[in-house]
Formats: structure tokens, sequence, C-alpha cells
């Protein structure tokens, strides 16, 4: 309960990325008026970003709403052949570890770094291909910018080829339920553990 | 802002040497100077000193400022200097707020290959020579006046021989982590066009710029590290 947000206050957060005021500010503003506990972001979460995304099931939503369990985030594009499949069989094997664990404590975030051809349809289509449990996982979408953001705070290097290929480095980043970054596993195939131990450490302090 | 005509030209890291096109653009005359930016601090709260959140701006944010809207003692000679220790995150806001856009890296290394006559100095053994000797001298203790930059073909001054400028796309080099070790690329780390390399080795100031950039996160802030603003026509 201690991340939970009302909805009513992520909907009346429409502040672009040049606006006056913090949005932890506008949260202060409600704290007062909504009886549900709002926490306030650290100054390192992610979540501070107020970029509007869609997700696979075309609905919009910022990413402060993947607050309140740890989530796994990489990024991807649907048409990749080479290493996309890679790092979601790699999420999978992370998956795999933490059967004991409800969906409600942990999510998995792709997000896609082609916004020109994965629309939302597109990676619905690409998380039944996967079998990727809905519950689980979820697929973002955004503008170029929005998503070269994203991409910068979590480390991630990537260029457009242009010839249809993204040259884009691999990484798994693991986030808290604030929004922070506690762990980066990088690289393709890797031994899952500490990855997973940084889940279950984080996990019995919720 | 002056009009950056667009061309084609081989970035120091591309697929197989094929020609970048740019489009003409628009692109601020001056890098962005302390006066100007204490006017958008003051106008946006959030990127004073003491308000920036660490995501966004690391410790040395501003470094130099003694205060939220105080450039400092010096502000009299620095006022019309370029803005340093600044982050991506506020440059990038900085320009949002003006209607505009940081440049690409492609946009930023199209129009800083010109020379005060040319719009291609690349060949120019004299202007190469020069820009060489600018990176290889010491930060001044207080850097000039953004007018006092050299005017190249475009209009635009200081590209070259001020300080070192975010661009829109910093993190696309495609050189992994700590840009001294490892400038080939990782199979693992990679996919896509993974054979991207150097192209024009004798560049290297170019080389240093891409350099550069990738060793950057964008909440850093370092002190010869500053910006301009660019837009789309």
């Amino acid at each position: 309960m201690k991340y939970l947000l009302p909805l009513s206050i992520l909907l009346g957060l429409t502040l672009s990325s040049c606006s006056e005021t913090n949005p932890t500010d506008a949260l202060a503003a409600h704290q007062n008026t909504e009886a549900t506990i709002v926490t306030e972001l650290s100054d390192m979460s992610l979540y501070n970003l107020e970029s509007e995304w869609q997700n696979e099931n075309n609905e919009t939503i910022k990413l402060v709403q993947l607050n309140g369990k740890v989530q796994l985030v990489a990024m991807m594009y649907t048409n990749c052949t080479y290493a996309c499949p890679r790092i979601v069989a790699d999420l999978k094997r992370i998956e795999a570890k933490l059967e004991n664990y409800k969906n409600g404590e942990v999510g998995i975030v792709l997000v896609t770094m082609d916004p020109e051809n994965d629309t939302p349809a597109k990676l619905q289509q690409f998380a039944t291909d996967n079998n990727l449990d809905p519950e689980r996982w979820t697929l973002l979408t955004s503008s170029e910018l929005n998503i070269q953001e994203l991409a910068v705070l979590l480390n991630m290097k990537y260029k457009n080829g242009g010839n249809g290929e993204i040259a884009h480095s691999n990484i798994i980043t693991v986030l808290n339920a604030g929004g922070e970054i506690i762990h980066q596993q990088e690289g393709l195939g890797k031994d899952p553990d500490e990855t997973v131990k940084t889940i279950d450490g984080l996990l019995q302090n919720i | 802002m002056v009009n950056v005509k667009g061309g084609t030209f081989v970035p120091l890291y591309g697929s197989d040497s094929i020609p970048v096109k740019v489009k003409t653009f628009l692109m601020d005359v001056y890098p962005v100077t302390n006066a100007e930016y204490l006017a958008f601090v003051n106008k946006y709260p959030k990127w004073r000193k003491s308000a920036v959140k660490k995501l966004f701006a690391d410790e040395n944010y501003l470094k130099k400022w003694d205060g939220d809207l105080s450039i400092g003692p010096n502000a009299a000679k620095i006022q019309n200097s370029p803005v340093i220790n600044v982050s991506w995150f506020s440059a990038k806001a900085y320009c949002e707020c003006q209607g505009k856009r940081l440049a690409t890296v492609e946009e930023w290394e199209y129009a800083a290959l010109a020379s005060e006559t040319k719009a291609n100095a690349a060949n120019d053994e004299k202007f190469y020579q020069r820009s060489i000797e600018w990176y290889s001298k010491p930060n001044p203790t207080y850097l000039p006046p953004v007018q006092e930059g050299f005017r190249n073909y475009y209009g635009l001054h200081g590209m070259i021989g001020m300080v070192w400028e975010w661009t829109q796309n910093f993190n696309s080099a495609m050189v992994v982590g700590e840009s001294r070790a490892d400038v080939t690329m990782d199979r693992q780390l990679f996919c896509g066009s993974g054979s991207d390399g150097a192209k024009d080795v004798k560049n290297y100031v170019a080389f240093m710029r891409y350099a550069f950039r990738s060793s950057l996160k964008a909440n850093y802030t370092v002190a010869n590290l500053g910006f301009r603003c660019a837009k789309s026509i």
C-alpha cells in the first residue's frame, strides 16, 4: 500500500518536461485531500519522468503507474531477430525463478526502441506470440524522444541504422517498488542468479 | 537562430560509410549563456540548484553559481559566457521551454564541419590543426563571452573552441561503457549494425567528441560542457 497512488492524481498530472512545477509538488498538493497514503518519489526514481506511454492494450499510462512492485525493465523491438528474442528469453529465465512471487509483487516491462513500427497492436501480437502473461508483462511505446529519455536513464545506448536494424546494448534493469534502479544485468545469456537474488532481497523488504 | 542548409556527410561512426542526410535546420548562433540560463531558472523553479532532482542533474549542477538565482561573484565577467555544469535533462528542458530542442549528433557534427569560409572544411589542414590545438588546451579560468567564438560559414559562433555541447542523442555513439577501454563492439552487448566502427580515423577531434559523448550519462554535469538549441523547419 505504501506506494499506491490514486488514479485521480495520476490523471491530474498533465505536466510536460517544460513545466514550472515539480510533479511531486503536485502530489503534495493533493496529499491532504486524498485518503490514500501517497509516498513522495525519491530523487532518483525513474517515475519522476512525466512522459506518457501506450501499453499493449492501447491504454495511456505514466511510468509512475508501474510503482508498488518490483519491475524488471528491458528495451527491445519486435522486428529484431538477433538479440531481442534472447533478451526476452533471459527475462523468462528470471521469471521462471520467481514463481513463488505473485504477479502483484514483480512485473516485467518491455519498452520498444522502434515506435514507428511497434504500435500497441504490434506489441500485443508480440506478447501473444511469445506467451507473455498479461498479468506479469507490460509492453510500452511512446514518442521517440520519450523513449530516448528513458533509455538514457537505463544507461542504454542505441542507434537506428535506418536499415531496419537498431544497434543497441542489452540491459535488464531491476527497479524497486519506488522506481529506483537497484541492479542491472548487462549482456545476453547471463546467469540470472544475481538478478534473482536482488529481487528476493527487495521483496523481503516490502 | 541561423539556417544550416541541409546536405550529406559521412559521420565518424556509421554503417558502411553511407553518407548521412541532414535536413535543413535552425541552430542558435551562440551557446546558451549564464545570463540566459539564469532567466530560465527564474521562470522554472524546478531547475534551480536547490530544487533539481538528482535523477536529472548530479551534485555539480551549476557548480560555480553561488545560489539558486545568482551566477556568483564573477557574474559580470561570465554572464555572457557559456553556461556549464548543466545536465542533458536541464539542457533539453531549457530548449523545450523556448520551443526548440537540442541538435542531434548528426546535425551538430554536420554544422561543426564548417570553417569561416567553407561549409565542409574536413579536408582543410589549417582548420583541422586549429581544432586540435583547442582540444589540447586546458580550460581557461573564465570562459570567454560567447561572441568571441569564431563565426563559421553558417554564422554559428564557437562551435569549436568554446565548450563541448550536449546533443539530443548523445547516447547513440556505439562505444560501449568506458570509452577509453573498448572502442570495438562487443557482440554480446549489441545487435543490429554491430559492426559500426570509426570511419575517418584522421579526424581525431571528432573522435574525441564521440568518445566524450559516450562517456556521459544524462544527469552528468561537467565543467566545460554547455549546449545550444536547434529547431526543425
